[in-house]
Formats: structure tokens, C-alpha cells, sequence
């Protein structure tokens, strides 16, 4: 599998149709970021008022929805922006040990939001919020405890991370893939370069959410792993696998300027397939017939990558390059 | 001469070429040859570094035990280099784990310090201490460990419950046996596990230093026979050799998706600027000796040895032959150009982790929270292995070899074929 997924497959000839790697950035990219930076404002504004669990859940949940359209991106600002929102998977469960160490040493990083952004990535973000807001080892702290300073300080990190990434995104980086070709640009020394990169990252996304988001839990039929649902702690699994999936479409929908009407009845099957699995975190994937329903959707966003690399890379000739995730 | 056929003459690059010099079928032999000589080096040190273990093991002392320490890191030295191997080519890729599998989770072999916790969620094995309990339940299943051999280690304990940090084998469960765990979180020094801990008798500390000494042993005896499997593949007849050389496209995405994987997925993400993001000490791949920065050094020369098919071998000959340099610089020497300075540069990158860190400011301390000297060092290492990836992915595109043996490739050809 590793030879075929990282196999660095390439542009042969000229684009035959300039794609839109404009609209790419207009219509998905950006407008992803600036909407993720604002639900993360409102988390931090939330934090602030009441950092208890049960009032941060629902800032929470629609920061991480808004989180997903853009998640899976990994270039640019986001190369190494994206690890210290979202770390995740973590097989080690740093998350876990670390936020227990700031807790039970009471480390005063907990209350500076300033000095957060030099605390390890597996106690910051998305999934540390996630395991002090949902995980019964932490979530009921009472206001006033250093949990709950810790809550709210990641959830100010966490504001001041997505800001840094919208700006950069809108001031750098959005540049860098418009010029791509021109004398200037040393990143991108052809416009198929940046049309390339994007396409990379459409079909990344899909690949991890096949193999980690959906694998994951899956595990081997013997020996299911409902421990490593992603998010499973707040009842996010399905539902980040789907929103991967719709923003996956969106991203390959702005790149093409033509219709994908292949593309958009795999995404139809995704969603299908989707509606049928009951528990939203996978914890029932222990149940053969529940883990055959993970088992078609895992084969229906592998579909989705399919339409899309029929639809778009043959269609330009182009073929995805190194993914991020290529490793062990 | 595949290259040379109607699509290959299409792409601007390789227009001007109505023949190559270098031949392609003659660069994947460089690359096989290197294969070779690199898994052999690996075996010869491998052998020398058996020997130290069986000396420490006759006659335990503080002397034995360094000797078998430096064995260890001279052992490195060619392995490091073979890892640009692995992604391209299956029978690599699905043996390595038996050698050179990371991160572990060292309280599987032998006693750990209380700081590391016992069992957990992802491992209920994770303390399980097999040199100190010859028998252990898995999953209902009382198992015998009584006689620790090297079939107890590959087939019983190696990634036992499916879990992958279950390292029963391989360069850093011998690494962890040799040195300990490293107690000095981000302060100076590496593990510090005492000679005693392979004495007999009375002098024996840690306890069941007989059943540390069968584990050593057997893992050594391991680590030798896999890398007497892989030389052979490599060999003349090798299965490896013969997958390589079968098809000259399918030969060039091996070499190139080694070198990319390697560089990106790989040693820039996983290993360096994750850990680096962690904070966390022991997120470094050779952990417990403190060796991470010639591992990391050594990843990177072994892509920059296969790309310019040059190797030195640790007796000091060389081996090389036609490149893929050769072939690159025949049809777009600019790109040659660009590759060789990209790849001189995260040599450079990495030359500057591997001399602070010889020079006492160790990776380990690199990793620690706040300190900007060690994420300047290391992110600059990262940087460099993203950008000759870059030059990696244009090497593919001008040699043309996008939808070989790639998945779904009659999709690519013939799209409508996919929905039939």
C-alpha cells in the first residue's frame, strides 16, 4: 500500500485547462479559515464567562465543525499550523499525560494564555479542550479550579492560533500558490505545481480518513479499536469523517471549473452509507454488522477519492505528489 | 529504452534526448549494487556488535558493556543509511519493523522507572515486563516466556495484541537493553542502566540479570539473521534486485518514492518536528542513547547516496555507477543542479544537529519547551527535507513516470472505464 499511495505521481504534459486554484482559495480555503478563526473567538469569549465543561460544549462543537472543512490541509502556514490544533492520532496518549501534569503540578502556564503557545502540542488545541470538557477524568472540575483556567487558556491559544493562521493564509500564502510560475515564486516554479499541491491535499484527506479516521477503529475484524475513534470522547467521529468528506468534494468542486457529476454521487454514497452507522463514535464497532456499516463508508469516501482522481487528475493529467502522512 | 517512447518525448524536459547515455537499466543496478553493499555493511556490523553482547554476556563488566554500547552505535552507521530503501520497495517495507521499529514501549522488556506509568488505554502490555515474569495472560491466554529464545521475541511478543509499540525486536529494543531508559529528561546525559544489570549472582541488580542476558541475546541473534535475509534479497538472484530491475519505470518510482517518502512523511514529520512539537524528551528516535542526531544524519545521507549513486562502505571502498543524477542531468541539468543543492543543504542542515549535539547540546535537550536555539536547529533540518521534497515530486514529473503502478491507473488512463 505505502508504495502505491506514495507514489509520487506527477504532472506528464501542459494542463490542458488552466484549474482553479483561485477559486480554491476564494471559495473554500479562505473563507474555512476566516469562519474557524470567528467560532474560535466565540469559544474563547464563552471560556472567558464560564470555563466549566458543560458551558464550553456547544462553542466547542461548533469551533471543531467549523475546524473541519479545513483540517486536513498541510501546506503552506498550515505544513505545521494544522499539528497544534488538531493532534491527533496519538497512540501514546501524551494528550491524556500531559494536561494531567499541568493539572496536578498546577504549572502556571495553565493561566498564560501568552506563554501557552511554547506548551507541548498534545496539550494544546482541539483534542486537549476535547479531553478537559468530555473526559470523565477531567470534566467535572468546578470554576475556579485549575482545570478550568487551563480550559479557558487553551481555548484563548487556540483563538490566537486560528487568527495567526487566517492571517497568514490571507497575507502569505494565498499569494504563493496564485503566482505560482512566475519569475518570482520559488515555491511553486509552474502553475501545475499549485494546482498539483491542492489536488495532493484533497486526496490526502480522503486517505487519512479512510485509513485512520474510519481504519482506526475498524482495526482488524479480531481485534477491533474503538479506543481509536477520533474525537470519540464528544460523539464527533462520523461526523468529522463525513465533514472531511463534504469539504474534500467542495475543495476538488472550486479547483475544477467544470461539473463532477461523478464526484458528487460518491460524495451521495458517503452520506448514505454515513446515515446507516448508529453510534456517532464508533464505540460499537466491536458489533460485526456495526463494523460492516464503518466498513461501507470507508469504502464509499474511497470511491469519493477515486471520482476525484478520475474526474480531475485524469482529466488534467496531473497525479498527486508526497502526502504528509506517507510514513509510519 | 522506455524513457525514449512517444510520452517521455512529449514533456518538455526530454525533448532534445532522441537517446540516453545513461542507460536507466544501469541505474537501478547502481542502486541495487548499493542495496547490497549497504545491508551487508549492516550485517558485518551487526555480527561485530553480536560478538560485543556475547562477550558481555561471558564475562559481564563495565568494559564489556561500553564495548557493546559503541558496537551499537557503529552498527548504526549503515543501517541509517539503507532507510531510504524502505518506502519504494515492498520487501523492504514489510520486514523493517522487525529491525528498526520505534516508538516503543520499552516496560514490554524489562523494569522501568515509576514515572512511566503502567498499562494503558492503547496497551494493556506496556508494563509488562517480560524479563521479570516468564509467564503473562494476554486477552484471557496465559502465555509461556519461560525460555526466552529469538521465536519467543519474532513471533509471540513482536507487536503482540496488534499493538505496533510493542517492540519486542530490532536495533532499539537492544538500544533500551544496552543503555536504559534515559532518566535525565531534557539535562544532560543518555541512559545510564548499570554493567551489573548483566551480573551474576549476588552482584546482579534490576533482577533475572540471566533472563536480560537470553533477551540481549536473542534479540542480537535477530537482528544478524534479518539482515542476512535482507543482504540476500539484494544479492545477484535477490528477490529485491529482481523487482527493481524487472521494469526501468517501475524501478525509478521505487528509488524516487524512497527518497520522498523518507524525507517528507517521514524524518521531517514524523520524527523531527513531531517530537520537536511534543516537548518531550524521549520523542527522539534513538532515545536512550542519545544518538538521534547521527540517526537523522545518516537517514540523510543514505537519500543522498542513492540519488547520486555514490556509497562509501564502512571499510572505506566505493561503490558506485551510473545515477539517477546521471539520468537527470542528461535531460534537464537545471533540475540535477537544484536536487544536488537541495540535498547538500539538509546535509548541512543536519550536519549542524549532529555537531551541537557532539559537541554536548544534546537532541534531547533540543526538544525542550522554549528552547529556541534546538527548535532553530531542528526545524532547520525539517525545512530542508520539505524542500528537496519538492525537487523530488519535479524529478518525478520530468521523468514521466506519473501513472505507473499507480493505483487505479487504467482509471487515469481511461476515466469512464472506472464507473462502468
Amino acid at each position: 500500500m505505502k508504495l502505491l499511495s506514495a507514489l509520487a505521481l506527477i504532472l506528464g504534459l501542459a494542463t490542458p485547462t488552466l484549474a482553479g486554484v483561485d477559486e480554491a482559495l476564494d471559495d473554500h480555503i479562505l473563507p474555512g479559515f476566516t469562519a474557524f478563526a470567528a467560532a474560535t473567538e466565540t469559544l474563547a469569549q464563552a471560556a472567558r464567562n464560564d470555563c466549566r465543561a458543560e458551558a464550553l460544549r456547544p462553542a466547542f462543537q461548533a469551533a471543531f465543525d467549523a475546524w473541519m472543512p479545513v483540517a486536513d490541509l498541510r501546506l503552506g502556514p498550515s505544513e505545521t499550523g494544522a499539528l497544534s490544533i488538531a493532534f491527533w492520532p496519538d497512540p501514546r496518549g501524551f494528550t491524556q499525560r500531559t494536561l494531567s501534569r499541568l493539572v496536578a503540578e498546577d504549572d502556571p502556564i495553565t493561566s498564560d494564555v501568552e506563554g501557552y503557545a511554547e506548551v507541548s502540542i498534545a496539550a494544546r488545541g482541539l483534542f486537549a479542550l476535547e479531553m478537559l470538557l468530555f473526559d470523565p477524568e477531567f470534566a467535572g472540575y468546578p470554576a475556579g479550579s485549575t482545570a478550568c483556567e487551563l480550559a479557558a487558556t487553551i481555548a484563548a491559544d487556540l483563538d490566537r492560533q486560528a487568527d495567526a493562521l487566517a492571517q497568514a493564509w490571507r497575507d502569505r500564502f494565498a499569494d504563493v500558490l496564485r503566482t505560482a510560475g512566475e519569475a518570482t515564486n520559488a515555491t511553486y516554479l509552474t502553475e501545475d505545481e499549485a494546482v498539483r499541491a491542492i489536488y495532493t491535499q484533497i486526496l490526502s484527506s480522503l486517505a487519512f480518513t479512510a485509513e485512520k479516521r474510519l481504519g482506526g477503529p475498524m482495526g482488524s475484524f479480531d481485534r477491533p479499536r474503538p479506543a481509536r475513534a477520533e474525537a470519540r470522547r464528544s460523539g464527533r467521529s462520523l461526523r468529522n469523517a463525513v465533514l472531511a468528506a463534504e469539504a474534500a468534494r467542495d475543495l476538488a468542486a472550486a479547483l475544477a471549473d467544470w461539473k463532477l457529476p461523478e464526484t458528487d454521487a460518491a460524495l451521495e454514497r458517503v452520506k448514505d452509507a454515513a446515515a446507516r452507522i448508529e453510534d456517532s463514535s464508533f464505540q460499537d464497532v466491536t458489533d460485526p454488522q456495526a463494523r460492516l456499516r464503518i466498513e461501507v463508508l470507508q469504502q464509499a469516501v474511497q470511491s469519493l477519492s477515486a471520482a476525484i482522481q478520475a474526474e480531475i487528475g485524469a482529466r488534467l493529467d496531473i497525479s498527486q505528489g508526497f502526502n504528509s502522512q506517507d510514513g509510519d | 529504452m522506455r524513457l525514449t517512447l512517444p510520452a517521455a518525448l512529449a514533456t518538455t524536459a526530454l525533448t532534445a534526448l532522441p537517446a540516453f547515455a545513461v542507460e536507466t537499466s544501469e541505474v537501478l543496478g547502481t542502486y541495487a549494487d548499493i542495496a547490497e553493499a549497504k545491508y551487508e555493511d549492516s550485517l558485518i556490523a551487526a555480527r561485530t556488535l553480536g560478538d560485543a553482547v556475547a562477550a558481555l554476556i561471558e564475562a559481564p563488566s563495565a568494559e564489556n558493556l561500553q564495548a557493546a554500547r559503541t558496537a551499537w552505535l557503529a552498527a548504526r552507521v549503515p543501517y541509517q543509511q539503507t532507510e531510504v530503501y524502505r518506502f519504494g520497495n515492498p520487501i523492504v517495507d514489510d520486514w523493517e519493523g522487525r529491525v528498526n521499529a520505534w516508538p516503543l514501549d520499552e516496560g514490554l522488556i524489562d523494569y522501568v522507572d515509576g514515572a512511566y506509568g503502567g498499562p494503558t488505554d492503547e496497551n494493556e502490555l506496556a508494563a509488562l515486563n517480560v524479563i521479570a515474569n516468564p509467564t503473562f495472560t494476554l486477552s484471557g491466554i496465559e502465555i509461556d516466556a519461560s525460555d526466552i529464545t529469538p521465536a519467543l521475541l519474532q513471533d509471540t511478543l513482536h507487536e503482540v495484541d496488534g499493538i505496533e509499540a510493542n517492540v519486542a525486536t530490532g536495533y532499539h529494543a537492544i538500544e533500551f537493553l544496552l543503555w536504559g531508559q534515559d532518566l535525565n529528561g531534557h539535562g544532560d546525559g543518555a541512559g545510564d542502566r548499570p554493567w551489573t544489570d548483566y551480573a551474576e549472582g549476588d552482584a546482579c541488580t534490576g533482577g533475572n540479570c540471566d533472563r536480560r542476558a537470553d533477551y540481549l541475546a536473542a534479540a542480537t541473534q535477530l537482528l544478524v539473521s534479518d539482515l542476512e535475509w535482507m543482504a540476500a534479497q539484494w544479492a545477484e538472484g535477490g528477490a529485491a534486485r529482481a523487482e527493481v530491475l524487472a521494469d526501468e519505470g517501475r524501478g525509478l518510482s521505487a528509488i524516487l518514492t524512497g527518497m520522498g517518502s523518507l524525507s517528507y512523511g517521514e524524518q521531517a514529520g514524523e520524527r523531527m518536528r513531531l517530537g520537536l512539537m511534543l516537548n518531550d524528551p524521549e520523542e527522539e528516535h534513538d532515545c536512550f542513547s542519545d544518538n538521534t542526531h547521527n540517526s537523522h544524519y545518516y537517514d540523510g545521507l543514505g537519500i543522498r547516496n542513492v540519488y547520486l549513486g555514490e556509497y562509501t562502505r564502512i571499510d572505506g571502498s566505493l561503490v558506485s555507477g551510473p545515477s539517477l543524477a546521471d539520468l537527470v542531468a542528461e535531460g534537464n541539468p537545471a533540475l540535477d543542479s537544484e536536487m544536488r543543492q537541495r540535498l547538500m543543504e539538509t546535509m548541512m542542515a543536519l550536519g549542524r544537529i549532529k555537531t551541537a549535539a557532539e559537541a554536548g547540546f544534546a537532541y534531547d535537550e533540543m526538544l525542550a519547551r522554549g528552547n529556541e536555539a534546538g527548535e532553530r536547529l531542528i526545524m532547520g533540518g525539517v525545512d530542508a527535507l520539505i524542500a528537496q521534497t519538492r525537487s523530488i515530486e519535479r524529478i518525478v514529473a520530468a521523468l514521466d513516470l506519473g501513472g505507473i503502478d499507480f493505483e487505479g491507473s487504467d482509471s487515469l488512463d481511461d476515466p469512464s472505464a472506472v464507473f462502468q
